[in-house]
C-alpha cells in the first residue's frame, strides 16, 4: 500500500505538533517549511506532486545544477522500497539523526513520487511556488520518467506548464473555450471575444454621448447603489440569482436586439453565439478568477 | 413599480466595500466616469463642438475611467499613459477585423491535414500572440506570459465595464 505524498505530508504535520525534536532534524528553517507545506495542502491539493523546496544543508548542494541533476538522477533508480522500507524511513524520521537523515527521506519521497509519476500523473515546476514563498533560489523541477533533465530543457519545461496553466485559467474567463482544445484555437477566441467586448464598449459610448444631455444629478447616486446591490460580497450563487431577478427587470431584450443589429453588420458567421456570450456576462459574474486576478500583482 | 420593490430590497451595502474587487472596479469606475460626463456636459453647452469631436471625448472619458479604475494591472497603466499622451486619437481600434481572423482560422483548419502539426502550430500561435499584443494596450512591450496574465484581467474589466456602461444607459433612456 502506498502512502501517498499528501498522506505523508499530512502525517508529516501531525509530526510537527507532537515531535519538536523533529524540527531538529529540519533546522531552524523547519517551522517556516512546514508552514509552506501546510499552504500547499490547503490550496493545491491537485498538484501533489509539486517537488518542495527543501532548504539546503551542508556542502552537497552546492550549485544550482548540482541540485537539479541530483534530483533528476533519482528518476533513473529502480523503485526498491516496498512499504515496508517506508515505514522504516518514516519512523526513523523521529530520530535525531542530522542531514543524512534528511537526504534519506528526499530520496525516498523522490522516489515515492517516481512511482506514482509513473502511473500518469503531470508534475508541476516548482517556479511558481518559490514566487510565492519568495524564496527564490533555485527552481525545481520534476523531471518525468525518461525526459531529458539537462538545465534548458528543464527550464522550457517550467515555462511550458506556465503557460499552460495561464492558458485553462483563460478558459474559465472566455466564454465558449472549452470545446476549442489546443493554444491556436483558444488564442482566436480570446481576440475575437476582446474585439467584440472592445466594439460593444464603443458603442456604448456612442450611445452614451447621444443620450448625454440628459443626464440627470440623481442618476449617479442610483447607479452607484445599484452597483454595490449587485457586486456586494454575497456568496456566489445568492449574487448570481439577485443579478439575474434585477436585470429581468430591465427591458434586456430590447435593449440586446439593438446592441446587435450595429454588430451583425460586421460579424456575419458569429452573431448568434455572441448574443448568448453577452446575455451570459448578464448571469454571471464569475468571482472567483476575478478575484484571482486582482490578488495578482 | 415592480422596479423599485426591487431595488428597495436589493439595497444592500456591504460592510467591507474593498473585499469584492467587482464591487471595487465599478465604484471606481462610476466614480471616475460620471462627474467627467458632467462636466462634458457643462462644457457642451459653452462649447460649439460638433458631434464627432464630442463622441471622442466622451470615449476618451470612458477609457480614461476605465484605466484609472484598474490600477493594479500593467495594461492599465499602458492605457493611462496612451491617453495622456494623445488625447484626440482613436484610441482603442482593433487592427483586424473579426471577418478576417475567421477567414485566417478556416484556411489554417484546412492546412492542418497536410503539413506537420508541429511547425504550423508554433506559428500560428505567433500570428495570433502578436494580434492579442495589439489589442492588448501596452502589449507590444510584453511577452508571451506577461500578455497570458494581464490579457485575462483585462478581459474580466472590459465585462464590468460594459456592464456598467449599460445599466448607465438604460438608467436614462428607460
Amino acid at each position: 500500500m502506498d502512502l501517498s505524498v499528501l498522506d505523508r505530508l499530512k502525517w508529516l504535520q501531525q509530526q510537527q505538533m507532537v515531535s519538536p525534536e523533529f524540527l531538529q532534524i529540519l533546522g531552524s528553517d523547519g517551522r517556516e517549511e512546514l508552514k509552506r507545506v501546510e499552504s500547499y495542502l490547503g490550496n493545491n491539493n491537485d498538484e501533489l506532486q509539486s517537488f518542495r523546496h527543501f532548504p539546503e544543508f551542508g556542502p552537497d548542494y552546492d550549485a544550482t545544477d548540482g541540485c537539479i541533476s541530483r534530483t533528476s538522477s533519482f528518476q533513473m533508480e529502480p523503485v526498491k522500497n516496498n512499504g515496508h522500507n517506508r515505514a522504516i524511513a518514516l519512523h526513523n524520521k523521529r530520530k535525531p539523526e542530522g542531514k543524512t537523515e534528511k537526504r534519506e527521506k528526499k530520496k525516498i519521497k523522490a522516489e515515492d513520487e517516481t512511482e506514482s509519476s509513473m502511473k500518469g500523473k503531470t508534475n508541476m515546476s516548482n517556479t511558481e511556488t518559490s514566487s510565492e514563498i519568495q524564496k527564490p533560489d533555485y527552481i525545481h523541477v520534476r523531471a518525468r520518467r525518461g525526459e531529458a533533465t539537462d538545465r534548458h530543457s528543464l527550464a522550457e519545461r517550467a515555462r511550458r506548464e506556465k503557460i499552460s496553466k495561464k492558458m485553462k485559467c483563460l478558459q474559465d474567463i472566455v466564454p465558449g473555450c472549452n470545446k476549442v482544445t489546443g493554444k491556436a484555437g483558444m488564442l482566436d477566441e480570446i481576440i475575437n471575444y476582446v474585439q467584440s467586448l472592445q466594439q460593444q464598449v464603443e458603442f456604448l459610448s456612442m450611445k452614451l454621448s447621444v443620450i448625454n444631455p440628459e443626464l440627470e444629478c440623481h442618476i449617479d447616486d442610483l447607479s452607484a447603489k445599484q452597483f454595490q446591490a449587485y457586486f456586494t460580497g454575497l456568496p456566489e450563487a445568492d449574487s448570481k440569482q439577485s443579478i439575474m431577478a434585477d436585470f429581468r427587470s430591465f427591458p434586456l431584450h430590447q435593449q440586446g436586439s439593438i446592441d446587435y443589429s450595429v454588430m451583425n453588420g460586421t460579424k456575419d458567421q458569429t452573431s448568434s453565439s455572441w448574443e448568448t456570450h453577452s446575455q451570459c456576462l448578464y448571469n454571471s459574474l464569475r468571482t472567483d478568477s476575478v478575484s484571482n486576478f486582482f490578488s495578482l500583482k | 413599480m415592480e422596479r423599485q420593490i426591487i431595488n428597495k430590497r436589493k439595497r444592500v451595502f456591504s460592510l467591507q466595500p474593498n473585499k469584492n474587487p467587482n464591487a471595487l472596479f465599478a465604484r471606481r469606475y462610476v466614480s471616475h466616469l460620471v462627474p467627467a460626463l458632467k462636466k462634458i456636459n457643462m462644457n457642451k453647452s459653452s462649447l460649439k463642438t460638433n458631434h464627432q469631436s464630442f463622441e471622442k471625448t466622451v470615449k476618451h472619458e470612458v477609457d480614461m475611467a476605465f484605466a484609472l479604475s484598474a490600477q493594479e494591472f500593467a495594461w492599465s497603466r499602458f492605457l493611462q499613459q496612451k491617453l495622456l499622451s494623445s488625447p484626440h486619437d482613436d484610441l482603442i481600434s482593433t487592427s483586424s477585423s473579426p471577418s478576417e481572423i475567421l477567414e485566417r482560422s478556416s484556411k489554417k483548419q484546412v492546412g492542418e491535414k497536410y503539413q506537420d502539426r508541429d511547425e504550423e502550430e508554433g506559428g500560428e500561435i505567433k500570428k495570433r500572440l502578436k494580434e492579442l499584443q495589439k489589442l492588448l494596450p501596452g502589449g507590444e512591450e510584453m511577452n508571451m506570459e506577461e500578455i497570458l496574465s494581464e490579457i485575462g484581467s483585462y478581459i474580466v474589466c472590459l465585462e464590468l465595464q460594459m456592464i456598467v456602461l449599460k445599466s448607465i444607459v438604460q438608467d436614462n433612456t428607460s
